[in-house]
């Protein structure tokens, strides 16, 4: 039997791995592995000094993952195989690395990195803060429900703010100073009437928002000093009213109302535009100063979570099914869903985008799995993160080099992200 | 060439044969099985005319005959080749001695084989010369030689083409199956005569592969054609039996054929060969044998024993893996995937295909272009005028009936449909004038029949069959007249009716359902598992907002849980198992209305707005005063039980006892949040009780009972209250005090009733596996009596905003439907069943008891004997 031959052209943008763009000739059912060992092949003959480490590739066709033999990749997607297919290929992405895994007392529901701090929430109404070594430096009470979010305000070394939005429906503002290790609330921000979901903080770090089970939408200042001294001497009468310890009350700047249920993920994507995710299966982008709407976007299921990406400007929102859906909020028409990422088995409860990298994001679920996902690659993530006895609930990829998830199993774990060399 | 010329042919070889040359013969015959087909060789003689160079070997007849048979291929070719002969053109496709043809052979030619051809090339015509001048020795002196040159070649050769190797070992094959194929068909175990005797038009059934190797058999000429012919032959014999041969795929190392191996038991042999030797057993070992064999051999598990030839066979992988395979149940081909995609071309949705997997031909699309000529040509003819068109002529009847028969409508009376009369049976052998004696009765059938006298209709025939000599002999029969007046009487008397036959298909009956797809969301998959509860979870409540859980649990807690994640919140204590649960539907109050056996418990469960929790706990700290007497009746059934707000209790959550002098089964909010119902199945007159928690009051609506009440149910906008005792449903006006309706269930016993948001619509599930839905605004029976389960319903409930409704079995399953209600009045409700879902585990025969959606998503819950709440997504 005559085996089928597809023409195929490799081609690439890094320059360190290219090779001259003259078509081959493969067999149909050709695979990744195939490939890899052809243009490694290649790569080692166009060395002059023959020296040549073999580097492992991902194969691109039509911009998205080769996972099956060529034919069937290019016949899942109707394309005729003839003429000459191009083959882009980049460099596999490095399996991370699990390197930590901190314990806690109870569920880890929020967590977030920066620098070299990891910020938990617990659902026994404590924070933690721990180095990125894994040293824990202060478990932080103040609050009173769960917590379910967390956010970093600033950090300058010295002094570090943060915000946690729990379900006793406030969010605290705290100051941590990094050198005494001490940590104080400065604010506690009320005025929802039901528990938080998810904190936002801006780009710029002066706002933050909040979402609620009020349905609600809350936009706060998030300075330390100035702005609420100002804000006091204007309506100080009003403001000092419920004075809480040391910590003073701090009251929304803005109330945006227009989700039916539960606000379930605030972010910001610009200094002055909010993307708000809610049970009610809409995300919906909001305009920070004046409160508007300014677009919509109608899912089919309720939105646990999303993320929105500077690098690629797309939404990836995890609702209330298995699936991980990918959403272009700049788009108006078409459909809505750009690729859904099937892999997990149950909700998926958190994503999170790469900071540094437009295709990369992270998922948890409560299939006890993270997973690492290009947004080139729907049908099978890049690595599956595993190492959680039960549900997870929250995960971050704020520091390029930490994917962190928090779970059921009341640990934290922390995995070494690799970059590919080439970045 | 006609039939002259083959009697010319024959008798020349005839001639031949009797010539003296039979030296020559007898070299060739050496190596007896080898096919010498004479014609070959003969032609040049013929063709030279030359009588004496015919080399001939056929004195023989008899080995003549066997070359024959053996090697049908090669005899076809020899036909073919026979019948080319005569003409000088023909026989150069054949022995190749054209120029262009002797190219290919050389082309074609083996190396070892080089030599030969190039050497007859050139000899081509020479030597047909010389042949035919020269004398016979030097032709025999040459032919052994090449014989024996040739014999060796083709012995060391393995498989038959040895000899001719050509280019391409796929032609090579294509050519020798096509041989054989060839030869199959055209086996002729004749004479001489008949071989040289074939006509040209055979000739072009050949195949030009087969054309190619004659030619490169035939290039050599004349006395070098034998040796060649008898090498071709020779490999042809090989080729048979070697590869895989489709004609007879037998094993034919034994020639015993297909007999029951055991007849030669007692023999030392087990066969024949080819060579009619016998084919001796191989000495059999002791178990000793067999057993050190089965230790030593690696390869004792898959050896076996041929039973043709008693030799040992080890099988080979790919043998012993099918082998595995058959055992193991599995598809002997390792290669077919059983798990292809699945191709719906044949299902109870998908019927288009046809049963036949081939497509129509193509001449079934097309217009016949053969039938479009023939018309075309009669139109033309009748355009012509060639042809005239016949004119049918009105045929006059000739002749009629004078009367009509029982089967023609009347139509001189007038009447409409007229129905025929019904034919009578026709005459039998039994009534025959001569019957078969078998029909004749004996005496005792005679003594039955004339028994039956008094009951002549049970009688199997009404007369006695008689045999007479002739039909002459018959005489009149004397109840005629009876049975024609009988036959009248009947035809007069008894009304014929015409008999409508249904066509209806069964299919038709079923009614039009859109597809469940169409029907989404609605919950598909197990989603969550609240886990915590150590016994039978009984009841479930969702907070309005839906943001938390509440569950009843036989170990005797509330537990509060965070639905999105699973979360217990909170264990609350409750003395008692708990039968019922209630979130207050009021979103301004924080409350849980729990039945406890004989307890209420009015609890604060403290999640959702903080806010509405201290107004909730403010609003229950102190009872307000009871400014209205209490009827003695209440009072003994029902006392309200402060709890002191310092107490442990209160700490727990626990705000108002509510006790009632029977266990409560039941507790049901009104929709507004300030009135709740009890209900006591036991408590006679006073089973159901209605509280009022801003006045901390109870009344009891129904001065006697109805029967056993299960259950009772507020109207979510209306006032009016449903109570279902054991079979029926009560409708009562809560303004009017009166009962408005009472729904017949028709069915034993009531478990469950739940009310469509719109409230036209209840949901009635029954212990004995039905669900009833009735629609208050049609009648007082149910609209759709629904039989999804295989066990008791054990509960009902509707969906708030999506128009579903799920029920939960004691057969471990959930199932959810789409029930949709339409403002029209006129339309009808909607049902559909969606979605079974077993995934609770049965305790004790029970399995799920509670069902609940979720206020605003399309999310179902159960509560399991098994200790756990499910959310299904």
């Amino acid at each position: 039997m005559a085996v089928a031959q597809l023409e195929i052209r490799f081609i690439t943008k890094q320059q360190q791995y290219a090779v001259p763009d003259t078509p081959f000739s493969v067999a149909a059912h050709i695979s990744c592995i195939e490939l890899n060992s052809l243009l490694n092949e290649l790569l080692k003959e166009s060395r002059l000094d023959g020296k040549w480490q073999s580097v492992e590739f991902d194969f691109l066709v039509l911009n998205e993952f080769l996972r099956v033999p060529l034919l069937e990749h290019l016949e899942e997607r109707s394309i005729p195989s003839e003429g000459t297919i191009d083959v882009e290929y980049v460099e596999r992405h490095p399996a991370p690395e699990p390197q930590d895994c901190l314990l806690h007392d109870d569920w880890v529901s929020a967590v977030q990195v920066k620098d070299k701090w990891i910020l938990t929430g617990c659902y026994d109404n404590t924070l933690h803060l721990w180095s990125t070594k894994g040293k824990h430096s202060l478990t932080i009470p103040g609050h009173s429900g769960p917590i379910k979010s967390v956010a970093w305000v600033a950090s300058d070394g010295q002094v570090a703010t943060f915000v946690s939005a729990s379900h006793d429906q406030t969010a605290m503002l705290w100051e941590w100073n990094i050198t005494s290790n001490a940590v104080e609330c400065v604010h506690v921000c009320r005025g929802h009437e039901r528990g938080l979901e998810c904190v936002g903080v801006s780009p710029n770090g002066h706002l933050m928002a909040t979402g609620s089970w009020d349905t609600l939408l809350k936009i706060w200042s998030a300075a330390i000093h100035e702005s609420s001294s100002e804000e006091q001497d204007e309506t100080s009468a009003k403001r000092i009213k419920m004075e809480h310890g040391k910590s003073q009350v701090r009251t929304p700047l803005l109330t945006v109302k227009g989700h039916k249920e539960a606000v379930s993920a605030a972010i910001w994507t610009d200094v002055n535009e909010i993307c708000t995710a809610s049970w009610d299966h809409t995300l919906r982008l909001w305009d920070a100063e004046l409160g508007g709407l300014k677009h919509e976007i109608v899912g089919n299921k309720s939105f646990f979570d999303a993320d929105w990406s500077p690098l690629n400007r797309t939404v990836v929102t995890a609702s209330a099914d298995r699936h991980v859906r990918l959403y272009d909020p700049r788009s108006r028409e078409g459909s809505l869903v750009k690729s859904t990422f099937t892999s997990h088995t149950q909700w998926v409860q958190s994503v999170r985008w790469s900071t540094t990298e437009e295709n990369l994001f992270i998922s948890a679920s409560y299939d006890q799995q993270v997973k690492l996902w290009d947004s080139r690659s729907p049908k099978a993530p890049l690595y599956d993160l595993s190492g959680h006895e039960d549900k997870v609930l929250c995960c971050d990829w704020s520091k390029p080099e930490l994917m962190v998830s928090g779970g059921a199993d009341n640990t934290l774990r922390i995995f070494k992200a690799k970059n590919s060399s080439n970045k | 060439m006609g039939v002259e010329d083959r009697d010319r042919k024959t008798s020349n070889s005839l001639k031949i044969t009797e010539d003296g040359n039979s030296s020559e013969f007898t070299t060739k015959k050496q190596p007896s099985k080898r096919k010498l087909s004479v014609e070959k060789v003969k032609v040049p003689d013929i063709e030279d005319k030359d009588p004496d160079h015919e080399v001939n070997f056929d004195k023989d007849e008899n080995l003549f005959g066997t070359f024959e048979n053996e090697n049908d291929s090669s005899d076809e070719d020899g036909d073919d080749q026979a019948s080319n002969f005569d003409s000088g053109s023909e026989d150069e496709p054949i022995f190749g001695t054209s120029d262009g043809e002797s190219e290919d052979l050389s082309f074609e030619d083996d190396s070892e084989d080089a030599n030969e051809s190039h050497s007859e090339n050139d000899e081509t015509k020479p030597n047909g010369v010389e042949s035919s001048s020269k004398a016979d020795d030097n032709k025999l002196k040459r032919f052994s030689k090449r014989f024996q040159n040739v014999t060796s070649i083709s012995n060391k050769q393995d498989s038959g083409d040895g000899q001719f190797k050509t280019m391409d070992s796929n032609s090579k094959k294509a050519k020798s199956k096509k041989r054989k194929s060839t030869g199959g068909r055209f086996v002729k175990p004749d004479t001489e005569s008949v071989l040289c005797g074939e006509t040209e038009k055979e000739k072009s059934d050949e195949s030009e592969d087969e054309q190619d190797t004659e030619r490169g058999v035939g290039e050599v000429k004349d006395d070098d054609v034998m040796p060649n012919k008898i090498v071709l032959e020779k490999k042809k014999e090989y080729d048979e039996y070697e590869e895989d041969d489709t004609s007879d795929e037998e094993d034919i190392r034994n020639t015993v054929g297909n007999i029951p191996m055991n007849w030669y038991d007692d023999y030392p042999h087990v066969g024949y060969d080819w060579e009619g030797k016998k084919i001796i057993k191989p000495p059999k070992g002791d178990e000793l044998d067999n057993f050190l064999k089965k230790m030593e051999d690696p390869n004792f598990w898959r050896t076996v024993k041929d039973p043709q030839t008693g030799q040992d066979v080890i099988l080979c992988d790919a043998d012993a893996e099918l082998i595995q395979r058959l055992q193991n149940h599995k598809i002997p081909d390792s290669d077919f995937n059983e798990y292809g995609p699945w191709i719906e071309w044949f299902s109870s949705e998908v019927m288009k295909t046809p049963l036949r997997k081939f497509p129509d031909q193509k001449r079934s699309f097309i217009p016949s272009k053969d039938e479009a000529r023939q018309v075309g040509r009669i139109v033309h003819a009748i355009k012509m005028g060639w042809i005239k068109p016949r004119v049918e002529k009105p045929k006059e009847p000739q002749f009629y009936m004078l009367w009509e028969g029982d089967d023609t409508a009347e139509h001189l009376r007038r009447i409409h449909n007229h129905i025929p009369a019904p034919k009578r049976n026709p005459p039998n052998h039994a009534e025959s004038y001569n019957p078969p004696p078998e029909y004749l009765f004996d005496e005792k059938e005679l003594k039955q029949w004339k028994n039956m006298k008094r009951t002549p209709s049970q009688r199997k025939v009404h007369f006695i069959p008689k045999k007479y000599a002739s039909l002459r002999e018959v005489p009149f029969y004397d109840r005629y007249v009876q049975e024609r007046f009988m036959r009248c009487l009947d035809l007069y008397l008894c009304p014929r009716a015409i008999k409508m036959r249904l066509l209806i298909q069964p299919e038709d009956l079923v009614p039009k359902l859109p597809s469940p797809k169409d029907l989404q969301p609605f919950p598909t998959t197990l989603a969550l598992v609240y886990k915590g509860h150590t016994n039978m979870v009984r009841c479930i409540t969702v907070e309005p907002k839906g943001q938390y859980l509440a569950s009843g649990s036989d170990d005797l807690t509330v537990k509060i849980w965070e639905v999105a994640t699973g979360r217990c919140i909170r264990t609350i204590p409750a003395g008692g198992i708990v039968r019922s649960i209630s979130w207050c539907p009021n979103t301004a109050l924080s409350l849980l209305a729990v039945a406890a056996d004989r307890k209420l418990l009015l609890i604060n469960p403290e999640v959702g707005d903080s806010l509405v929790v201290k107004k909730t706990d403010a609003l229950l700290e102190e009872a307000p005063e009871q400014d209205v007497l209490l009827p003695e009746k209440v009072k003994a059934a029902v006392q309200w039980e402060q709890v002191s707000a310092k107490g442990d209790e209160w700490k727990k959550g626990i705000r108002v006892v509510i006790n009632h002098f029977k266990e409560i089964k039941q507790v049901t909010w009104h929709g507004r949040g300030d009135y709740f119902a009890t209900v006591m199945p036991e408590g006679q007159s006073r089973s159901v009780v209605i509280h009022q928690v801003s006045k901390r009051r109870s009344q009891i609506p129904f001065n006697r009972a109805k029967g056993l009440v299960q259950c009772v149910l507020f109207h979510p906008i209306r006032p009016i209250f449903f109570v279902a005792t054991q079979k029926n449903v009560r409708v009562y006006d809560l303004v009017k005090q009166e009962i408005v309706k009472k729904l017949l269930s028709n069915s034993k016993w009531i478990s469950s009733i739940a009310i469509h948001p719109g409230g036209d619509n209840i949901l009635v599930g029954t212990y004995d596996r039905k669900i009833l839905w009735f629609d208050l605004d049609l009648s007082t029976k149910p609209y759709q009596t629904l039989r999804f389960h295989g066990h008791a319903v054990r509960g009902v409930a509707y969906h708030k905003r999506y128009p579903l409704f799920a029920s939960s079995s004691d057969e471990n399953c959930v199932i959810v439907s789409h029930g949709m209600v339409y403002n029209d009045l006129l339309q009808n409700p909607l049902i559909v069943p969606l979605k079974r879902m077993s995934y609770h585990e049965p305790v004790n025969d029970f399995s799920v008891f509670e069902v609940l959606f979720h206020p605003s998503q399309p999310w179902l819950f159960s509560s399991g004997a098994d200790g756990t709440v499910r959310l299904y997504t």
